[in-house]
C-alpha cells in the first residue's frame, strides 16, 4: 500500500511540471486554434536560463527565476507579435507547422548555451525528502505541486476577475464577436504566447530541480501532448488532469510493469501515457474534458 | 710489375664495388618504401618539415551539434595535435601526416558514414576515428576489403575481434569486471549488483564485464536495460528501489547516470554507484547528488585522467594548453599511438600500401604510450583476442580538487575476475 502511495505521490510531483506546460498549449489553442509545437523549446530555454544565471551567474534561485519569467514572457509577446502575427487569417496547419520551425530554432540557440556538459539547475531543493508515514516526500516534488497550484489559481483569477481575462475568453469563444466589441484581439494573442511561455519555462525549471538538464531536456515537454489530448484540447482543468494523470500513469507503470507486465519490456512507462490517450480517444474523441466538436452537414 | 698491380686492381674493384653498394642503397630508398594509396611524395598542405612526403589519414566524425558532437570535438582537436606533435618531430620516415584534409563529418549515422566513406575510400592510408559503434559496423566489411586500419572512438570488446580496428585501453566490458572487484574488496558486503545499462556496444558490454564479475563472485545480478533521456529513467529508478543493490551499476551518460543515482538516493538507496568512465562529467560536481557522488561513486576507467604524471598526459596537456581539461581529449590521444606505431612498423619494413600496413601489426607485440597505459598494451601481433585484450584498468574517484573531476583510487590493475575469463567473443552477447 505505501508503495502505491508512493508511486502516486512521485507521479503528481511529476505531473505537475507536466500541467504547467499542458496549460501552455491550450491557452495558446484556445485563443488562437493552433497547437504551438515551440512548448518544448521554451521550456528548455527557460531552465537553462535559470540554470546558467545561477550556476555560472551566481544569481539567487528565486531571483533568477523572475528575470526567466520576464524574459520568458517578452520572447513569447515577441515571438507572436513578429512571427505569428502575420499568419493571422492563414490556415491553421501552416501555423502550427511555423511552431514546428521556431521549436528547432529555439533549440538550436539553447543548446548553444547548455553545451556538451550536463547544466545542475541551482535549485534550493536538491535532494532534499520528508517522511510522512512512511512515504518520502522529495521537496522539488512538493514544491512543484504547489507552485502549479499557485499558479493555476491566479489564472483561474485573472481569467475570472479581469478585464483582460474577460476579454481573453471572449476572443477564446468567438474571435469575431470579440473583434466587434472592441477587444484587441491581437493582444489576447501576445498574451496567450506570454503566458504560455512563462509556464513552459517554470515547468523547465521542475523539470530539471533536483536533477540536471542537457541538450535532450526538450524531450520531456512532449509528455504535455498525451496530457493535453486526453484532458482536451480546449480545457485549461482538462489540461491540469492530463497532465497529473500522465504522470501518475507514468509512475504506476514504473513501479508495477516490471513486476506484473515483463512481456512488455523495459521502459514501458514512457510508453503508457500515449496508449492511455488512445484508449481515451476510442471513447472521447474531443478529450476527457474538450468541447465536442459540432458540425452542420 | 704484378705485385704492383694486383693492389691497385683490388683497389679499382674496392672502389667500384663501393661506389655499387652506394647506389643500391640509394635504390632502396627510393624503391624499397612502397606505397599506394594515401602516401605521396608531394608535401602535404601547410607541411611542417621542408622536402618531407605526405601521409594521408582520414576521420569520419561528427558535427558539433550531433549526437556524438561533444566527444567528437575533444577527439578531433587531440588527434590533431597529436599528429602535429610527430610532425614537429620530423614526421615518420621522410612522410608528414595530414589528419585534417580528409576529415569528413557523417553525423555518426551509418548511412551518412558510408557516403563519407566512399568519398575517402581511395584517398587515405588508414582512418585516426570513426566515430559511433554502428556507424563503424557500417563500414567494417570494407575496411577489410581495403586493408584499411581504423581507429575506434569506443572501447567496445567487438574490437578485440577484427584485423582492422586499433582499440587502446581495456575495453567497457574488462574495465567493469576490475571495477566490481575492486568494489568487492573495497566495500562491507556486495551479495547483490544491479546493472542498469544501454542496449549495444556500450551499455551492454559493460554490464557483461559486471555479470562476470559477480559470477566470480557468487554476488547475486540483475540486469535493467534502459534508453537514452532523463525522461526515460522512472523505470529504471524504480528497479533500484525494488531491488536495493549493495552496488548499482549504471553505464549511461552522465545525465541519465546522475538522474538514476541521485533520485535512487533521494527515495531511500544507500548502496555503492559503479559506473564506466563515459557518465562522469565534472560538471556534476555543481549538482545537488555531488556530496553523493564524493562520497559513493566511482568509475571504471581504462587510463588515468587528465591530471596523472605521465609523459603521454603531460605531452597531451602541453599540445592542448589552451583547451579546458576534458577526458575526451585524452581518449583521442592515447587512441593515435598503434597508429603511429602501425606506420613506423610498415616503414621499417619497406611497405607502407594499405597491406603493408595491415601486415606490420605483425610487429606490433607492445605499443609504447608513454605510460598513459600500462607495459603490454598495444598487443596487436598474433591472431587470439584473448591473447591480445588489455586486462589492466583502473577506479577512479570523485575528486572536486582535479581538473575532470577525478582521481586515481587504484591504480591499473587486472582484476581476479578477468584474469580467468577467456574472452572468445564480445561480451554484450553474453549477456
Amino acid at each position: 500500500m505505501s508503495l502505491l502511495a508512493q508511486s502516486l505521490v512521485n507521479g503528481l510531483g511529476q505531473g505537475a511540471a507536466y500541467a504547467l506546460i499542458a496549460v501552455g498549449f491550450v491557452i495558446i489553442y484556445k485563443s488562437t486554434y493552433v497547437i504551438s509545437f515551440a512548448q518544448p523549446a521554451l521550456m528548455a530555454a527557460g531552465a537553462t536560463a535559470v540554470a546558467l544565471l545561477t550556476v555560472q551567474g551566481g544569481f539567487n534561485f528565486f531571483v533568477a527565476v523572475a528575470i526567466t519569467v520576464v524574459a520568458a514572457a517578452a520572447l513569447g509577446f515577441g515571438i507572436e507579435r513578429s512571427i505569428l502575427r502575420p499568419m493571422v487569417g492563414k490556415p491553421v496547419f501552416i501555423v502550427a507547422i511555423i511552431t514546428l520551425g521556431l521549436d528547432v530554432v529555439i533549440r538550436i540557440i539553447t543548446n548553444r548555451f547548455i553545451g556538451f556538459e550536463v547544466r545542475p539547475m541551482g535549485d534550493p531543493w536538491g535532494l532534499e525528502r520528508t517522511q510522512v508515514l512512511g512515504i518520502t516526500f522529495q521537496h522539488r516534488h512538493v514544491a512543484a505541486f504547489v507552485t502549479a497550484g499557485v499558479i493555476l489559481a491566479l489564472l483561474y483569477a485573472f481569467f475570472q476577475y479581469t478585464r483582460m481575462g474577460l476579454a481573453m475568453r471572449a476572443a477564446a469563444f468567438d474571435q469575431e464577436t470579440a473583434l466587434a466589441q472592441g477587444v484587441n484581439v491581437g493582444t489576447v494573442f501576445g498574451l496567450s504566447w506570454a503566458f504560455a511561455a512563462v509556464l513552459a519555462a517554470i515547468a523547465g525549471v521542475f523539470i530539471g530541480a533536483g536533477s540536471t538538464i542537457d541538450q535532450g531536456t526538450w524531450v520531456v515537454g512532449l509528455k504535455a501532448l498525451p496530457a493535453i489530448i486526453l484532458g482536451g484540447l480546449d480545457s485549461v482543468p482538462g489540461a491540469v488532469i492530463g497532465g497529473l494523470a500522465v504522470g501518475i500513469v507514468e509512475a504506476l507503470f514504473a513501479t508495477y510493469q516490471s513486476t506484473y507486465m515483463p512481456w512488455l519490456g523495459s521502459n514501458f512507462s514512457v510508453v503508457a501515457p500515449y496508449v492511455l490517450m488512445l484508449l481515451v480517444l476510442m471513447v472521447r474523441p474531443y478529450g476527457l474534458f474538450g468541447t465536442p466538436e459540432v458540425q452542420r452537414v | 710489375m704484378l705485385a704492383c698491380t694486383a693492389p691497385r686492381v683490388a683497389l679499382v674493384a674496392l672502389v667500384v664495388a663501393l661506389v655499387a653498394a652506394c647506389e643500391d642503397i640509394d635504390d632502396v630508398d627510393e624503391l624499397a618504401i612502397a606505397t599506394d594509396v594515401g602516401v605521396t611524395d608531394e608535401p602535404c598542405p601547410d607541411a611542417v618539415n621542408e622536402g618531407n612526403g605526405c601521409i594521408y589519414l582520414g576521420a569520419l566524425s561528427d558535427d558539433p551539434g550531433g549526437e556524438f558532437g561533444a566527444i567528437a570535438e575533444q577527439l578531433t582537436a587531440a588527434q590533431t595535435a597529436f599528429w602535429e606533435r610527430v610532425n614537429e618531430r620530423g614526421g615518420i620516415g621522410g612522410y608528414d601526416v595530414d589528419v585534417t584534409t580528409h576529415l569528413h563529418v557523417t553525423g555518426a549515422e551509418p548511412e551518412g558514414h558510408r557516403a563519407a566513406f566512399e568519398e575517402l575510400r581511395d584517398e587515405v592510408l588508414a582512418l585516426t576515428q570513426t566515430l559511433g559503434a554502428a556507424a563503424t559496423a557500417e563500414i567494417l566489411d570494407d575496411l577489410d576489403d581495403e586493408d584499411m586500419l581504423a581507429v575506434p572512438a569506443s572501447a567496445t570488446s567487438a574490437w578485440l575481434f577484427t584485423d582492422v580496428i586499433l582499440e587502446s585501453g581495456a575495453s567497457y566490458c574488462v574495465a567493469a569486471a576490475n571495477a566490481l572487484d575492486h568494489a568487492v574488496d573495497a566495500l562491507d558486503e556486495v551479495e547483490t549488483v544491479l546493472a542498469v545499462h544501454y542496449p549495444g556496444q556500450y551499455g551492454a558490454d559493460a554490464a557483461a564485464g559486471v555479470s562476470y564479475a559477480a559470477d566470480a563472485h557468487e554476488v547475486e545480478f540483475v540486469a535493467f536495460e534502459t534508453r537514452p533521456g532523463a525522461e526515460e529513467q522512472a523505470a529504471a529508478i524504480d528497479a533500484v528501489l525494488a531491488e536495493q543493490p549493495d552496488v548499482l551499476f549504471v553505464a549511461t551518460g552522465p545525465l541519465e547516470m546522475s538522474t538514476i543515482a541521485s533520485q535512487a538516493a533521494a527515495r531511500g538507496f544507500d548502496g555503492h554507484v559503479l559506473g564506466p568512465a563515459p557518465t562522469w562529467d565534472a560538471a556534476l560536481l555543481e549538482s545537488p547528488a555531488a556530496e553523493l557522488f564524493e562520497e559513493r561513486y566511482w568509475l571504471a576507467a581504462a587510463w588515468p585522467p587528465w591530471d596523472a604524471d605521465t609523459p603521454g598526459h603531460e605531452a597531451l596537456r602541453d599540445a592542448l594548453d589552451e583547451a579546458a581539461p576534458r577526458d575526451g581529449y585524452l581518449a583521442g590521444w592515447i587512441s593515435q599511438y598503434p597508429l603511429q606505431a602501425a606506420i613506423e612498423a610498415a616503414f621499417d619494413r619497406g611497405d607502407l600500401t594499405r597491406a603493408g600496413l595491415r601486415a606490420a601489426l605483425e610487429d606490433l607485440d607492445e605499443v609504447d604510450y608513454e605510460g598513459m597505459l600500462p607495459g603490454g598494451a598495444g598487443h596487436f601481433a598474433g591472431e587470439d583476442p584473448d591473447d591480445q585484450a588489455v586486462r589492466e584498468s583502473l577506479v577512479l574517484q570523485v575528486d572536486p580538487e582535479a581538473s575532470t573531476g577525478t582521481s586515481v583510487r587504484e591504480d591499473f590493475f587486472a582484476g581476479s575476475t578477468i584474469a580467468d575469463v577467456e574472452l572468445s567473443r564480445p561480451c554484450f552477447e553474453e549477456l
